[in-house]
């Protein structure tokens, strides 16, 4: 009854507890901040900026006039449910209201307001070009703009807009060339932050969808980090059920087979919920919050500590009581839980807030575990409680006796291990973070093909720039970096820049444009001369003469005004403008960067402060090494730490070394089966390492205690089986990151066993 | 008498209602499958001192290819066959193939003609306000009005007249200037 209400009392604790600060599914809080300011506002912004609020979708598998149906009706219903600040397909128009704000300003918005274009010499040409134009047959369409903008800078705008990708705009819809597809573009209106408008964005999206009526075989394929984010945490909460769920009823299963006893297993799970419970409010107290990554993981790797009263109740002599055996044992459980948390000091050393979660989580958990064991296990058991085992089969049982001592086997295995490492050259570094990414590579090929075709800014490499005072100074920033890049593009180290300037200049570039616009009576003058010997009459341009007189005397526009005026042009811009934490920062993606390398030194070399450019598959590379480093250095100290609290647990360096040694061994046995996988190895890898290493130090030494009877090998065996069956359910997770750790763990910790027992002195006939 | 044609209305629902001038003019001009015709064109401008005149040929085939082949001013190919148009322009090297659907004034514009041909009266209703004046003669005149604020920006009104089933001449209004198209068929 005891056990039982002391779990009730843990579960109602931590019950209460996850209720106030459920852990986030969110993996980019998973994920590093940068290393410089810019790096840092960048994978912030991408992970929840306004770069996140697109969407792009694809509709396939019907008849080309069915998937324009579709795609207009979608759209349609897309644009009224007003969840979206911007809706782009092949019936995208500017709006009548968009379209006259636009041509009011367009000489403050067009780059080509420069005085040297309202002189004579240079509306010569124009006029021509008007007259030949007026003898075609646009001639109609043309009448209506031509005469109050006979330079073009109006549909010269309009084009820029609008006309952006590479697709077929046919029967009011985007066909991709092969017409197997229609595509759609959408900006959710709700932050990136907010991850719950994101999914009721999508959910719009396959709502419209499924409005329209769909025929069979027809699909809709979305895509963007919205979905990718919805994907992932999705993925992870699956995977986290899966593992914990699924873990724990095997692992009741299995023990309950094992002991034929419920009271075992409620005593069993006491120090595991405990460890978990301490866990989490260990983690919640440093970082703040606890991701679900590392709560599942977390109790995955609790899961260990399950040994604790396993080996306790099963080591237990017969008569002894609880109380004696716990004392008993204590110093080498004290042991190995204190080096098993010293082995995740890398953890939290790494700097990778998700492995730091882990790392806390873990280490409070086990050294709770231990201590609950010791302390509260054996007022909790009942009077006279006795767990028999059932005795594992022989078969299982005499080839592990037989091994036992079988060194040189033992270091055969370990010579084969480093063989096997040398041939493969060791495991590969994985350095790109998208393997990381549970979502899978078909989702993430999708989007990489959507958006080239859409033409949606592919920000993998891009300048930023901040952080600036107000987004007019960002502006001035973007104007200044438009100058200064134009050699950058003339050598060719990159092909396009895309810059909020160039949609929205700055106020001073502006009215510096109003500056630049001729009088009234010069623009007359220059028109005269213009039209010298054309069959225009001198009335034929009293549209042009007003717009220009009227645009000297416009108020710049400001952002929040264009954001008012034009919310389909917006639209484009707002990506490019940012703003974190009162600062604003501009975003210029750039196109064509055959060599980020050489580009990032001459952004560098343009002196332009608070410009720098990003490609963020490197910088996330560059930060990997920088972690992988940190961990590496870690977990060199956390294994001097471990090997020192073994030399002073086991009384001198020589036993701590031979306790170390299937322990090493179980290391180079994990690491040859990771590249013999073709496992990438990650800094999660590095982490289940060290795990590894903590669980390999209870066998090496409970199985090297002096005083082994033939229980002992049977309570290891019964501990090792338990880790496995937890281990061994993270191969099936989609997460690429939980199935790494479990193949390394699930390897290191078979052979650690073995190995552990092929070195222990031979048994006496 | 009056008992058999009951009868006959009855037998016959379709022929229940009876076909206005509109609708047997269409059906006539669906009639005929393919035509060719030279065309002279003025268009009058507030903003220009003279016309611009216009001259070349016009030709039809049933049931949707239009092609305006301007050989003065400037030469010029302007082809729609279903829903796509091709400009050319033969003394730049120009051209210029897209989606109809993608042009919504342009198509307009081009259905004007092209569903007048075609006698696609459900076509031309979709774009326009639509009136017919049948003469006694055998003339006509047909009014569109563009249903389209936009359009109506550009193009306020389009006349087409003719005989028979010959289109004469298409008259456009469009901004402040008149543009004249007339038609000769060509045996």
């Amino acid at each position: 009854m005891r056990p039982f209400l002391a779990l009730l009392l843990l579960a109602a604790l931590g019950g209460a507890l996850l209720a106030r600060h459920p852990p986030r599914a969110d993996l980019a809080e998973f994920l590093p901040p940068g290393n410089s300011p810019a790096s840092t506002f960048l994978f912030r912004e991408l992970r929840s900026g306004a770069a996140t609020t697109l969407l792009l979708a694809a509709i396939e598998g019907a008849p080309r006039a069915e998937m324009a149906r579709l795609s207009r009706e979608t759209a349609a219903s897309l644009r009224t449910s007003g969840r979206f600040s911007f809706v782009g397909d092949g019936t995208l128009r500017l709006g009548e209201a968009e379209e006259a704000f636009l041509f009011r300003h367009r000489y403050l918005l067009s780059g080509e307001t420069r005085p040297d274009a309202f002189t004579a010499e240079a509306l010569r040409p124009r006029l021509e070009a008007l007259l030949d134009g007026l003898r075609g047959a646009a001639a109609p369409l043309l009448a209506r703009f031509g005469f109050a903008d006979p330079t073009g800078a109006f549909p010269r705008l309009a084009a820029r807009w609008l006309g952006e990708n590479r697709l077929e705009s046919s029967d009011g819809a985007w066909f991709t060339t092969d017409g197997s597809r229609v595509l759609l573009l959408a900006r959710s209106a709700g932050g990136g932050l907010d991850a719950e408008a994101q999914r009721e964005a999508m959910a719009a999206f396959r709502e419209g969808f499924a409005a329209a009526s769909p025929p069979p075989g027809a699909r809709l394929l979305l895509s963007g980090p919205g979905v990718f984010a919805a994907e992932a945490a999705a993925s992870i909460r699956a995977d986290v059920q899966l593992a914990s769920g699924l873990g724990a009823s095997l692992l009741a299963l299995f023990l309950f087979w094992r002991f034929r006893s419920a009271a075992l297993l409620l005593l069993v799970a006491v120090p595991l919920l405990a460890g978990a419970l301490a866990g989490y409010a260990l983690t919640l107290l440093v970082f703040g919050t606890v991701h679900a990554v590392a709560l599942g993981f977390g109790m995955t790797m609790l899961g260990v500590t399950v040994d604790y009263p396993i080996l306790l109740l099963t080591l237990r002599r017969p008569g002894e009581a609880m109380e004696d055996a716990a004392r008993r044992l204590w110093p080498t459980l004290r042991l190995a839980a204190g080096a098993a948390a010293a082995g995740l000091i890398a953890m939290l050393g790494s700097g990778l807030p998700g492995l730091a979660q882990l790392g806390s989580f873990a280490a409070a958990g086990v050294v709770t575990a231990a201590l609950t064991t010791r302390w509260l296990l054996p007022r909790l058991a009942p009077p006279g409680f006795a767990a028999e085992p059932r005795a594992l089969p022989a078969s299982v049982l005499r080839p592990l006796r037989a091994l036992q001592g079988r060194r040189t086997l033992a270091l055969g295995a370990m010579g084969l291990a480093v063989l096997a490492l040398l041939a493969s050259g060791g495991p590969r570094l994985q350095r790109d973070m998208a393997a990381l990414s549970p979502v899978p590579a078909a989702q993430q090929s999708l989007d990489a093909e959507l958006r080239a075709v859409l033409g949606a800014p592919d920000v993998r490499a891009l300048f930023v720039l901040g952080p600036a005072a107000s987004e007019e100074e960002a502006l001035r920033g973007a104007e200044a970096l438009r100058q200064a890049a134009a050699p950058l593009l003339a050598r060719g180290l990159l092909a396009g820049l895309d810059l909020p300037s160039d949609w929205l200049p700055s106020l001073a570039a502006q009215r510096e444009r109003q500056a630049s616009l001729p009088a009234p009576e010069e623009l007359a003058e220059a028109l005269r001369a213009a039209s010298a010997g054309l069959p225009f009459r001198p009335t034929a341009f009293r549209r042009f003469e007003a717009a220009v007189a009227e645009s000297r005397a416009l108020d710049p526009i400001t952002p929040e005004a264009f954001a008012r005026e034009a919310p389909v042009l917006s639209a484009r811009l707002s990506p490019l403008l940012a703003r974190q934490e009162g600062a604003h920062w501009a975003i210029a993606p750039a196109s064509g960067v055959s060599d980020p390398l050489a580009l990032e030194a001459a952004a560098a070399g343009l002196g332009l402060p608070g410009v720098a450019f990003l490609d963020t598959k490197l910088e996330m590379e560059r930060l990997l090494l920088a972690y992988g480093t940190a961990t590496l250095g870690w977990a060199a100290a956390g294994g001097a730490l471990v090997l020192l609290i073994l030399g002073w647990g086991l009384g001198g360096l020589r036993p701590a070394l031979r306790a170390a040694g299937p322990i090493g061994g179980a290391l180079l046995l994990a690491l040859a089966t990771l590249a013999l996988a073709g496992e990438a190895l990650n800094l999660f890898h590095l982490a289940a390492l060290l795990l590894l290493a903590g669980l390999a130090i209870d066998y090496a030494l409970f199985l090297a205690r002096a005083e082994m009877d033939p229980r002992t090998l049977e309570a290891v065996l019964t501990c090792v089986l338990s880790t496995l069956l937890t281990f061994g359910l993270l191969l099936v997770c989609e997460t690429p990151v939980l199935r790494g750790i479990g193949l390394t763990v699930s390897a290191g910790v078979a052979s650690a066993f073995l190995l552990a027992l092929a070195l222990l002195p031979r048994r006496a006939a | 008498m009056r008992r058999r044609l009951l009868l006959a209305a009855l037998a016959a629902p379709g022929a229940a209602r009876a076909e206005t001038p509109l609708e047997a003019q269409m059906r006539r001009m669906a009639a005929v499958r393919s035509r060719r015709s030279r065309f002279e064109e003025e268009r009058a401008l507030p903003e220009l001192d003279v016309p611009i005149p216009y001259s070349g040929t016009l030709t039809w085939q049933a049931p949707d290819r239009l092609e305006k082949h301007t050989v003065s001013p400037i030469e010029e190919r302007l082809v729609v066959a279903g829903p796509r148009l091709t400009w050319e322009r033969p003394d730049r090297g120009q051209r210029q193939d897209f989606a109809l659907a993608s042009q919504p004034e342009m198509a307009a514009l081009v259905e004007a003609v092209r569903a007048t041909l075609a006698g696609d009266l459900a076509t031309l209703g979709r774009h326009y306000d639509i009136r017919f004046d049948p003469e006694a003669d055998g003339s006509w005149s047909l009014r569109l009005i563009p249903s389209s604020l936009r359009l109506r920006g550009m193009v306020q009104r389009l006349t087409l007249r003719g005989t028979g089933t010959e289109v004469l001449e298409v008259e456009t209004q469009e901004g402040g200037g008149i543009s004249r198209m007339r038609i000769f068929p060509l045996p």
